[in-house]
């Protein structure tokens, strides 16, 4: 053993000693797999490069030139014939026969779709939500609503879905506000895509419009006024929307929402853009469920 | 085997092009392919919309918000649709970013609205309450540079052949006669917000920049094209 190697064993031993050190005075819990194979890591990296170092530094100081050397030279500066170790040389050969196999074989050129795999992914994802959630029961149905409403709807809803402030509807508050009936009444409405068709506007005036309005805007409690009866040709004697041929009036329910998500709305309060290409049926359903229940029913 | 090559300086620098050419049509050709052309009934930037997109790069939101949604379900599912080379034909350069500190924007025009850009631009807690975005309540006041965005849209037309009309060409008084068409635009936006000065800026004929960008933000997204819109 030479003094080169004793001076790198103690260097070693004290780069264990240092990292054993850290790891005391740390605290690591050494239970922890992670943390002892970290360890253990730090441990060979000290060991390897000094083991790496020493023998350089050996070779440096006893190897002298040989081997043939090459025909050219610049300025007197010539280079030895280094052939390639026979290992490389075959690893080499080797990288490129996998090469062609990947091309025509493996994985041919243009062979695979990010696209493709998309689709399928989401066919794959779809199927199996749909069979999980087909015969949901309410209260799954009320957490996956919130989790949707929270994502897609509380931006401008508010998260408590209060319509921050007057910005949006209030499912809160529940009930469509008088204005906004009187705004319907007097410009129709052909948003919506039901089957009954386009609302003609100014189907009401002046009082008999503000009775409508007071009417439909207080829960549709109490005596119904005469007026009302221009809203139930189309929406029902109960305002329920005729078992949805018009929007329902009365309630929030399943299909009033659906048509809402998919058409986007367009009232007294300002523009909602339709989200018909974000929601499936089964999440639609658990959207109402969920915004039926902010009424606190 | 190649001793020859290396004491020949000129044939090596021939292999060398060679290499490093071939790398580089790698990478170019296929910006050349077709999946880089406009997709189907993609329309060009109205001049408003480029004035609204370099507000949205003089603010530097491409720091916190991406434009690429990646065709993965996690993020179609937030985002909408995932993008297509084609979309991004007439960006100038695109606006892809690279971190989202926000959200993904490239579909925003489908699911807001002018009102809620506006609450969201002068006090983004006012809409989202757990927001970090900082407000842009300059925006309001600062005047757009729409001469800048026209001299871009003529720029592209002759360059590029950005497919504009006939009204849109060089020189001053092109630009003047085409105003009066930025100036409708812009106030339909304003028409939609609620902040007064905004509207009082818009009709004495100047283009606050949080319109431009309002009618930008609205722009990205399927909105751009009618192809694909469901009836």
């Amino acid at each position: 053993m030479n003094a080169l190697m004793a001076k790198g064993l103690l260097f070693a031993a004290i780069l264990i000693g240092a990292t054993i050190y850290v790891v005391n005075s740390m605290h690591i819990d050494l239970s922890d797999p992670i943390n002892l194979i970290t360890m253990i890591g730090a441990i060979a990296i000290a060991v390897l490069t000094v083991g790496v170092s020493i023998k350089y530094i050996n070779q440096m100081k006893t190897d002298s030139a040989s081997g043939e050397l090459a025909e050219e030279n610049w300025d007197g500066i010539g280079e030895y014939k280094n052939e390639l170790p026979s290992g490389w040389a075959f690893s080499f050969l080797g990288t490129m026969i996998w090469a062609m196999w990947y091309w025509t074989m493996g994985y041919p050129v243009n062979a695979f779709s990010q696209i493709g795999q998309y689709n399928e992914e989401v066919k794959a994802y779809n199927a199996k939500f749909e069979a999980t959630n087909k015969n949901a029961d309410a209260a799954t149905l009320q957490q996956m609503g919130e989790s949707i409403f929270l994502v897609q709807c509380a931006p401008c809803h508010g998260t408590t879905g209060d319509g921050l402030s007057g910005k949006a509807h209030d499912f809160v508050d529940g009930r469509i506000s008088k204005k906004q009936v009187l705004a319907v009444i007097k410009n129709g409405s052909n948003q919506l895509g039901y089957q009954m068709g386009a609302m003609p506007p100014m189907m009401a005036q002046g009082k008999d419009a503000e009775d409508i309005a007071t009417y439909v805007a207080g829960g549709m409690k109490g005596k119904q006024p005469a007026a009302f009866a221009a809203c139930a040709s189309c929406h029902g004697a109960d305002g329920k929307g005729m078992n949805g041929m018009a929007a329902n009036i009365a309630d929030y329910d399943e299909n009033l929402i659906t048509h809402v998500v998919k058409h986007g709305k367009k009232g007294a309060i300002g523009t909602m853009p339709a989200f018909h290409d974000r929601m499936t049926p089964i999440q639609i359903k658990a959207l109402a469920t969920y915004i039926k229940s902010l009424r606190g029913e | 085997m190649f001793h020859w090559l290396e004491k020949n300086p000129f044939f090596f620098a021939v292999g060398v092009f060679l290499v490093i050419a071939f790398a580089g049509l790698v990478e170019i050709l296929p910006n050349f392919a077709e999946a880089s052309r406009p997709v189907a009934g993609l329309r060009p930037y109205t001049v408003l919309e480029l004035a609204g997109k370099e507000v949205y790069k003089k603010d530097n939101c491409i720091a916190c918000h991406s434009q690429l949604i990646r065709p993965f379900k996690a993020e179609t599912d937030r985002y909408g649709q995932y993008s297509l080379s084609g979309e991004y034909a007439y960006d100038r350069p695109f606006l892809w970013g690279s971190k989202r500190t926000g959200p993904d924007l490239h579909r925003v025009g489908n699911y807001r609205t002018t009102d809620w850009h506006e609450n969201h631009m002068w006090e983004p807690t006012s809409v989202v309450p757990g927001s970090i975005m900082p407000a842009y309540k300059h925006q309001f006041t600062n005047t757009a540079d729409i001469a800048t965005a026209y001299a871009e849209a003529v720029t592209v037309k002759n360059v590029f052949h950005v497919p504009y009309g006939d009204d849109i060409k060089a020189g001053e008084k092109a630009f003047d006669a085409y105003k009066p068409k930025i100036l409708a635009e812009a106030k339909k936006v304003a028409d939609q917000m609620k902040n007064k000065d905004v509207k009082d800026m818009v009709a004495a004929g100047k283009v606050p920049e949080v319109v431009a960008l309002i009618s930008y933000l609205n722009s990205l997204g399927r909105s751009r094209y009618e192809a694909n819109k469901v009836k």
